[in-house]
């Protein structure tokens, strides 16, 4: 969802959790399910609206599915529902990129970021299993830690909900090394959903334009025909920083020994003046990459944050 | 710095108080591990300055307050030489007597003589204890006392003492010491001290001390001059006469001028003023100590009119002194005919012989011509401003016409009667002039009584009834009327009674009760009408002392000059009598610093007159009158100029010998007085201001 999102505090439509109430749920197979039917209601829920007229094969028609594309015929042969798939949609694999360094672990209220990285991966995994995609998972910190190519094996999804289960955020983060291994890792064209807070993947010192190795590696994605998409995650604290009292900051990451003593109000208009500025910088590079930017705050709705991408995704807007 | 309290300074250690707090509370600090380091460190990058600046402003801002409290109990003070008078340290009963004489205003290097003695009375008055009793004179004369009874409110003093202001008055310490003498004997305090802030000039010292011969208080002089001598140039006098020679309206200025130098001046600039435009310009020299005159001759314009006449020389230190003012009014200078109603082959028993003697000498300016009846034609009356009747049968038509036009348009007209006169046709003819129309002749039928010394004539005769001052033409004379009242009247003109009018008024009367002198408002001039002869004929009163000064005073009233020259320039401090005119009410005077002094005549008090002796500044005044239906009319006659006393020019320094002071001798070795200042009026005013920084630093912290 676009910061123009709607506010976690609003009253939740029926099958709209927010993230602490879908942590509640007993399973991210639960919560996925959740969010995808909160963020579908109504409406349609491919990923992948195909351009392509090369037909392939035919699909069992699972709600969600857009009408026009049932097959009447096979309806008449078989007295049940398909839906046509083209060339386009069975030839694009889904890369679920997931940050799981010691940062994504943040939470001082709600979910941390990795928890909530995982609500939306989940789903997304959830959405593209059920359209007969396949989804791949992989989890990186310093280095790749989980890996699981895209396939559309029975089990696929649950592997993904299991792995993303059992994974806990630790260590330092090098995204722009994970994205490298990945863009070895597969030669065809692939939907590569990256999730991070982004947070010490820039120089210290960045001017107007920003520099270092994770834009470079976007843009390789794309120009490799990869269909790239940055979830940008952070924590309300981390855009408005609301504390009150003198605080001592420590940093979270392994080996990061940066300190600093403050009385916090003091230092908060200049944060989020700064957050801001954070936060276009990424923007700005993800347009200059062609990469599909979404930023999103923990406290609000996945469902929310999914809904209002997938509906881009079908207008063919990128933000 | 010393301490009246120093045990309280272990309060000192409060000020540690706001480091512990501070110390305390970066130990109380709530730990965070926070992934977003990156922007945290780069925003407090952005503010650190300013932040950390804030935070040390505000920990020193708690820690002066908390070392100013501790600090202040303690009573801090310190001790400081000073050259104001020991004595002051004493708890006592003093007068402060600050010299606000002319001489005060001159300048002594970038301020004033009185600024400097102003500026060391308020240090005196700062130096007092608390337990002083305190007034407040001024040394120059007429000056109201600032503070007259002992007051222990020093502020009070102070405040008075800032709203002083040096004035232009003579000096008058006699009257000065002898009131603050009369103060302090109303005090119960062993020590009772005057303490004159002057500069020593000996003139104001002509009347000694003021001081009583026993139980004097103490006088300690301050010279605010500090004993430097003092190089003055003075204009002493400026005189104005008329000056025929440099024709119609032609002026002779004739200035005094002083110099009060050792090394004497030459080629010094003397400047003629007219309505404040220059008009001529000149050079003197004077000798050391000397004195020069220097006369301009100069032609004034617009007869009739008042003229601000000014001879100023180069200036030097003492400003007030380098200029001087003479009032000229053009119609001072009477042109008067007389027309000779019975004339005499010898000199002194022609009525015009008395008459003219008395003008000439009474008013040294007037040009007296006589002329028959026969001779006198309705333009004989241009270019006069008093016609004289003197036992005149009875005039022309045309003659009473022409006096009809000549005294509504301002001119005077003096009536006198004698054997020749006919009644009849005078009160035909001069039915509007005359203030009375004219009786019988009636002669005296009483001897009355022998004074000591006088002429004895046999004749029957009156006296005058005991006048009435109130009267402008009687204003100036003895309380008694000496030399009017004991003059005789023989014989005199009954006159027929008139109606009661504002107009008309009664100047004399005789004893019975009758009418000796009579005036008449006519238009904008007067007639005044004497009911016996100004020869010896039908009176002995023009051998009277009074006759001269009551012929003055009527030839003037009747031109609209009510003051003489005198008058009209007086010394800064003197009184000016303003007189009203008819039935006017109300007196505004405008001083040269253009305010404005309002003088109402009272309904209780029959007289005439009004006293100003607000003349402390120098310049002119200029005197204006409000009639009841509000209409505002100038009274340029009753303009005066104030001048500067000549005696303030004299820089000559009083005679130690003559000093009502005991002049401290400074003992060889003697450490230099000490008094002590308190500091914890300044201490108070700081950790009042450091509260203001810690409110204002804590409230922009909050806000942040």
């Amino acid at each position: 969802m676009s910061e123009g999102g709607k506010a976690a505090g609003e009253p939740a439509r029926p099958g709209l959790l927010d993230p602490t109430e879908l942590a509640r749920l007993a399973s991210l197979d639960l919560r996925a399910r959740t969010i995808v039917e909160g963020a579908f209601s109504g409406m349609h829920r491919n990923l992948h609206p195909g351009t392509s007229v090369e037909f392939t094969e035919h699909r069992e028609y699972a709600p969600g599915d857009e009408i026009r594309r049932i097959d009447w015929k096979a309806v008449g042969r078989a007295d049940r529902y398909y839906v046509k798939r083209f060339e386009d949609e069975t030839e694009m694999h889904t890369f679920l990129v997931l940050d799981a360094s010691a940062s994504m672990g943040y939470r001082r209220r709600g979910v941390s970021k990795f928890d909530y990285a995982g609500y939306l991966a989940g789903a997304l995994a959830y959405l593209v299993g059920q359209q007969g995609d396949a989804a791949g998972l992989l989890l990186f910190a310093e280095n790749v830690r989980s890996f699981l190519p895209p396939s559309t094996r029975p089990g696929q999804i649950r592997e993904v909900f299991r792995l993303l289960e059992a994974a806990q955020p630790a260590g330092r983060t090098d995204a722009a090394l994970a994205l490298g291994h990945l863009g070895e890792l597969t030669d065809k064209r692939s939907l590569i959903i990256f999730m991070s807070d982004l947070l010490d993947c820039e120089p210290d010192e960045p001017g107007g334009e920003l520099r270092g190795p994770l834009p470079g590696r976007l843009r390789q994605l794309r120009a490799r025909g990869h269909d790239v998409a940055l979830f940008h995650l952070l924590d309300p604290d981390e855009v408005e920083l609301p504390f009150d009292d003198l605080i001592f900051f420590e940093g979270m990451e392994p080996g990061d020994t940066r300190t600093l003593l403050a009385q916090a109000p003091d230092l908060a208009e200049a944060f989020k003046r700064e957050s801001a500025a954070f936060r276009d910088r990424w923007r700005e590079a993800c347009l200059e990459a062609s990469v599909e930017y979404r930023f999103a705050r923990t406290d609000e709705r996945p469902a929310e944050v999914l809904r209002a991408f997938l509906a881009d995704r079908q207008r063919g807007v990128r933000l | 710095m010393h301490f009246l309290a120093p045990a309280l300074l272990f309060g000192l250690l409060a000020a540690f108080l706001p480091w512990l707090v501070h110390l305390i509370g970066k130990r109380r600090a709530q730990p965070l591990r926070f992934a977003a380091m990156q922007l945290l460190l780069r925003s407090e990058r952005r503010i650190s300055a300013r932040r950390r600046l804030r935070e040390i402003l505000l920990l020193v801002a708690r820690t002066g307050v908390a070392a100013a409290l501790p600090l202040i109990f303690a009573r801090p003070f310190a001790e400081r030489t000073t050259d104001l008078p020991v004595a002051s340290l004493d708890p006592q009963s003093a007068v402060i007597v600050l010299d606000d004489s002319a001489s005060m205003g001159r300048r002594a290097g970038l301020s004033t003589l009185f600024d400097r003695a102003r500026d060391r009375a308020r240090s005196l008055l700062r130096q007092f204890p608390s337990d002083v009793d305190l007034a407040l004179l001024l040394a120059s004369a007429g000056s109201s006392p600032k503070i007259s009874e002992l007051h222990p409110e020093r502020v009070r003093v102070l405040e008075a003492l800032e709203s002083t202001v040096c004035s232009a008055r003579p000096a008058d310490y006699a009257g000065a010491l002898r009131n603050a003498s009369l103060i302090l004997s109303g005090s119960t305090r062993p020590k009772r001290r005057i303490y004159l802030f002057t500069d020593l000039q000996a003139a104001g010292w002509e009347s000694g001390t003021g001081l009583p011969a026993e139980g004097a208080p103490e006088v300690i002089i301050d010279d605010a001059s500090g004993g430097t001598p003092w190089e003055n140039r003075a204009v002493l006098d400026v005189g104005v006469v008329p000056a025929p020679e440099a024709g119609a309206g032609g002026i002779a200025v004739d200035a005094e001028l002083a110099d009060f130098s050792a090394a004497g001046v030459r080629g010094l600039g003397v400047s003629l003023k007219v309505d404040g435009v220059s008009v001529a310009k000149g050079f003197v020299d004077l000798a050391a100590g000397g004195r020069g005159h220097k006369r301009f001759l100069h032609r004034l314009t617009n007869e009739g009119s008042a003229h601000e006449v000014e001879v100023e020389i180069d200036g030097d230190g003492f400003r007030l002194d380098d200029h001087r003012l003479a009032h000229v009014e053009l119609s001072r200078t009477l042109r008067v005919l007389i027309v000779n109603g019975d004339p005499r082959t010898t000199r002194n028993e022609d009525e015009p012989f008395f008459f003219a003697a008395a003008l000439r000498n009474g008013l040294p300016s007037a040009v007296v011509t006589t002329k028959l009846p026969d001779d006198v034609s309705p333009e004989s009356l241009y270019n006069v401003t008093l016609v004289a009747l003197l036992n005149l049968a009875q005039p022309s038509e045309a003659l009473a016409a022409a006096l009809v036009r000549f005294v509504a348009a301002g001119g005077g007209l003096f009536i006198s009667v004698g054997d020749r006169v006919d009644a009849t046709a005078w009160n035909e003819r001069m039915a509007r002039l005359l203030p009375q129309p004219l009786g019988l002749p009636r002669t005296a039928s009483a001897l009355p009584g022998q004074h000591a010394g006088e002429i004895v004539d046999d004749r029957p005769a009156e006296r005058l009834a005991p006048i009435d001052r109130s009267h402008p033409v009687l204003a100036n004379f003895a309380e008694h009327g000496e030399g009017l009242v004991s003059a005789r009247f023989f014989k005199y003109m009954l006159l027929e009674p008139a109606p009661e009018t504002p107009e008309r008024s009664v100047i004399l009367r005789y004893e019975s009760g009758a009418p000796a002198m009579v005036e008449k408002q006519v238009g904008k001039g007067r007639v005044m009408l004497l009911s016996t002869t100004v020869d010896r004929e039908w009176t002995d009163l023009p051998i009277r002392t009074g006759f001269l000064p009551l012929v003055r005073e009527a030839a003037r009233r009747l031109v609209g000059v009510t003051s003489d020259d005198e008058a009209a320039s007086l010394r800064a401090g003197e009184a000016r009598t303003l007189v009203f005119a008819g039935d006017e009410q109300r007196l505004e005077v405008t001083r040269p610093d253009s305010s404005v002094w309002i003088g109402r005549r009272e309904q209780t008090n029959p007289s005439r007159t009004i006293l100003y002796s607000e003349t402390d500044r120098l310049g002119t005044y200029h005197v204006r009158s409000v009639s009841p239906d509000g209409t505002v009319t100038a009274r340029p006659e009753q303009d005066f100029v104030v001048n500067l006393d000549t005696r303030e020019s004299n820089p000559a320094r009083l005679d130690p010998s003559q000093r009502p002071d005991r002049i401290a001798v400074a003992s060889p070795g003697a450490k230099p007085p000490k008094h002590r200042v308190e500091l914890w009026h300044s201490l108070a005013a700081v950790m009042i201001g450091l509260l203001l920084c810690e409110s204002l630093l804590t409230l922009r912290r909050r806000r942040h």
